[in-house]
C-alpha cells in the first residue's frame, strides 16, 4: 500500500487520517505545512509546486518507510501537494500513528524534515508586485516553513554571517589569526564528553573544516555531561547529532562525519587530510592508533582523558625528538585497570574543563601562540584545584626501542594483522549457527544484573581468561563484554597466546541491544 | 627512615580515600615504597603500569628516596 501521494487536489485529512487507525494505536500525531504570505522579505500571494513525480513518489515512500523503522510506529502517511495553492493552503500533510505519543511525535518531525531535504520538488513563489521566482525546497525548510509559526523569524532570512570580533580584538588573534582559523581544518575524535566542548568552540572560533569521528549514538546516561545533545537525540548517532549542531551554530564551517571509528588502515591517510586532530574518546586503543597515525603522518594530536573528578592532557607535537604517547606509556595498559566512566563514575563538568583546555590548546597551536607546557603530561584535578605539569622525557620513551615513527609502524602492522578480531553480529544466535561458542569475559556482578540473552555460553572473568589459552587451542571462540574492549584486548592477548580462532563481539552487547 | 610527601592520582587516589599523605618509610627505593604501600593502602595496579614523579619530574623506579621528596603516583587513564 502507498504511503505517500503528490495529489494535485486539496488533501483529504478525513481519508488519510482514518487510514492511519489500528488496535495497537494509543495516539496519532500530524503536521500540516501551510502557504504563508512572506519570504525572505518579500511578501507572497501564493506559489506553485513542481514535482518529478516517479522520483517525488519512490523518495517519499522511502522516507514514510524509514520513519516506521526508526520509530517503530504503527503506520504513517504523507500527502504532498503539487500545482497552484494560494495564503492558507495546505502544501504537506504528514500524520504517524503509534502505541505511545513520543513515537508519533517523532515520526512526523523526521518525516516532515527529510521531505524537505530530499524530495524532488520545485517551488515558484508568486509576489505581490506581479515577480516570481522559484525557490529551492531545502532552503524554504530552513528558513520559512519550517520556523513559520514563530513570527520573531520572520525578519531573519538573511544568510548568517559568523562575527567573530570578540576573538579577532585579542592583540594575538587580529585578521589574521581569523584567516588561520578559516584556512584550518581540525579532525575531532569522539563527539563525548571532551568531545562537545571541542566541537562547539572550534566551531564557534571560525575553523575551516572540522572532521568528527564517532561510531556511537546517544545514550540516556551520557547528557549529564554532553552538552551538545538533547533528550531527544537518544539514539541518534553522536556524529551526526554533532554534525547538525555545528550546522546550527556556524553554517561557515564545513562538516566531515565518519561514523565508524578509524582502523588502522585508513588512520593515517585520514590523519593527513587534517592540520590537527583532537582525540577525544573513552578508549584507549583509540588513543594509542590516533598517537601511531599523528607520528606517522606528522599531525599535531591533543590527548587527553578523565576520571572521576579529574583528567590528563598531552600535546603530540608530531615532530623527531618530541614525545608520543608511547613514550610516556610504552605498555598499552588493560581495559580493566584504566577505569571508564560507566564503571569509575565521572562528575559532568570534569570532561567540560578537560575539553576546554583541549580546545584552547588547539586554537594556541592553530594561531601560532606559545604553548609553553607543550610535550609536557598536565595532571588536572578538580578535587583540589590544582594544575601539574610533568615534562616528558623523548630520550627515555620510544628512542630506545628504534623511535617513535618505527614504533608506531610496528604497533599499526601489528594491529592490521588483526583486524579480523572484531566481528559484528546483530544477534548472539546468529554467532552461534556460524559455529562460534561464546565466553561471557565480564564480572559476576555484571552476569548477576544482566544476563546473557542465550544459554550455553562459559563464562571467564576477562582478568583469568588469558590463563586459559590452552584449552581454547580447538574450536572458534567469540568473546563477550558489555562494550567490546575488554573482549577485543583479551581476543588480542589469546591470539599473542597462538590461540588460532579467537574473535571479539563488536561493540559487546550494548551494540546488540541498538541493533535489536 | 625517611619521610616523603605523597600524592595519589585517579584510581589509586580512590582506593586510598586521600589525596595524599605524608609517610614514613623504611623503603630506599621508589619500587619498595611502592610495593609497600600495595600492601597497606590495597591498590591493585602494579607499579609498571604506573607512572612515577619525583619533585615534579617523571623518576625510574630504582630511584632512590630522599627525605622530603614529593612523590606522585600517575595511572593511566581512559575516560572521556
Amino acid at each position: 500500500m502507498s504511503r505517500f501521494e503528490l495529489s494535485s487536489v486539496e488533501v483529504d485529512i478525513a481519508r488519510q487520517r482514518d487510514q492511519l487507525r489500528h488496535p495497537q494505536s494509543g495516539g496519532y500525531c500530524a503536521f500540516e505545512g501551510w502557504v504563508r504570505n512572506s519570504n525572505e522579505g518579500k511578501e507572497v500571494d501564493g506559489l506553485s509546486y513542481e514535482a518529478y513525480a516517479d522520483l517525488a513518489v519512490a523518495e517519499g515512500e522511502r522516507i514514510v518507510a524509514e520513519a516506521m523503522a526508526r520509530y517503530g510506529v504503527s503506520d504513517a502517511r504523507c500527502v504532498h501537494r503539487t500545482g497552484d495553492l494560494k495564503i492558507g493552503d495546505m502544501a504537506v500533510w504528514v500524520g504517524a500513528s503509534a502505541p505511545h505519543r513520543d513515537e508519533a511525535f517523532r515520526a512526523c518531525r523526521y518525516i516532515i524534515d527529510e521531505i524537505k531535504h530530499r524530495l524532488p520538488i520545485w517551488k515558484k513563489e508568486h509576489y505581490v508586485t506581479g515577480e516570481s521566482d522559484w525557490v529551492a525546497c531545502t532552503h524554504v525548510y530552513r528558513e520559512h516553513e519550517h520556523e513559520g509559526h514563530d513570527h520573531h523569524h520572520h525578519d531573519h532570512a538573511a544568510p548568517f554571517v559568523p562575527d567573530y570580533s570578540r576573538q579577532i580584538r585579542l592583540r594575538e588573534v587580529g585578521e589574521a589569526g581569523q584567516a588561520k582559523l578559516a584556512a584550518s581544518r581540525v579532525l575531532v575524535i569522539g563527539a563525548g564528553g571532551l568531545g562537545c566542548p571541542v566541537i562547539s568552540y572550534l566551531a564557534g572560533a571560525g575553523i575551516g573544516t572540522l572532521g568528527i569521528v564517532d561510531g556511537d549514538r546517544l545514550d540516556a546516561s551520557n547528557l549529564h555531561r554532553q552538552v551538545m545533545y538533547d533528550a531527544r537525540d537518544i539514539g541518534e548517532y553522536k556524529a551526526e547529532l554533532a554534525a547538525r549542531r555545528v550546522a546550527a551554530l556556524n553554517p561557515a564551517v564545513n562538516v566531515q562525519v565518519w561514523k565508524q571509528p578509524l582502523t588502522a588502515r585508513d588512520a593515517v591517510d585520514v590523519f593527513r587530510q587534517f592540520d590537527l586532530v583532537v582525540e577525544c574518546t573513552d578508549d584507549m586503543r583509540s588513543r594509542y592508533l590516533s598517537s601511531d597515525a599523528s607520528v606517522l603522518s606528522s599531525t599535531p594530536l591533543i590527548l587527553a582523558s578523565i576520571y572521576q573528578y579529574e583528567g590528563q592532557m598531552q600535546f603530540v607535537a608530531a615532530r623527531p625528538g618530541t614525545p608520543c604517547l608511547r613514550c610516556l606509556w610504552p605498555q598499552e595498559p588493560s581495559p580493566e585497570s584504566v577505569g571508564s566512566c560507566a564503571l569509575s563514575g565521572v562528575l559532568g563538568p570534569v570532561p567540560g574543563v578537560l575539553g576546554a583546555m583541549q580546545a584552547t590548546e588547539a586554537l594556541k597551536y592553530l594561531l601560532g601562540l606559545p604553548q609553553p607546557r607543550a610535550g609536557a603530561l598536565s595532571l588536572v584535578n578538580l578535587i583540589d584545584l590544582s594544575v601539574q605539569h610533568l615534562a616528558i622525557d623523548a630520550t627515555q620513551g620510544c628512542e630506545v626501542h628504534g623511535g617513535c615513527v618505527e614504533v608506531a609502524r610496528r604497533a599499526l602492522d601489528r594491529l592490521s594483522g588483526e583486524d579480523d578480531i572484531d566481528l559484528v553480529f546483530d544477534r548472539l544466535d546468529d554467532a552461534v549457527v556460524a559455529g562460534f561458542q561464546l565466553i561471557d569475559i565480564r564480572e559476576a556482578e555484571e552476569l548477576a544484573c544482566d544476563p546473557l540473552p542465550l544459554a550455553g555460553a562459559m563464562h571467564v572473568p576477562s582478568a583469568q581468561v588469558v590463563q586459559r589459552a590452552d584449552e581454547l587451542q580447538e574450536g572458534r571462540w567469540l568473546l563477550v563484554c558489555a562494550s567490546g574492549r575488554r573482549s577485543g584486548h583479551a581476543a588480542r592477548l589469546l591470539r599473542d597466546e597462538g590461540v588460532p580462532q579467537v574473535y571479539s563481539l563488536a561493540g559487546g552487547l550494548n551494540a546488540l541491544r541498538v541493533a535489536g | 627512615m625517611t619521610v616523603v610527601n605523597l600524592q595519589y592520582y585517579a584510581q589509586l587516589r580512590e582506593q586510598a580515600g586521600v589525596n595524599g599523605e605524608q609517610v614514613t618509610t623504611d623503603a630506599t627505593s621508589l619500587r619498595g615504597l611502592y610495593d609497600e604501600l600495595r600492601v597497606r593502602r590495597g591498590f591493585s595496579l602494579v607499579a609498571d603500569a604506573l607512572k612515577v614523579a619525583v619533585n615534579a619530574e617523571f623518576s625510574s623506579w630504582d630511584r632512590p628516596l630522599r627525605e622530603g621528596d614529593t612523590i606522585v603516583f600517575i595511572p593511566p587513564v581512559a575516560g572521556g
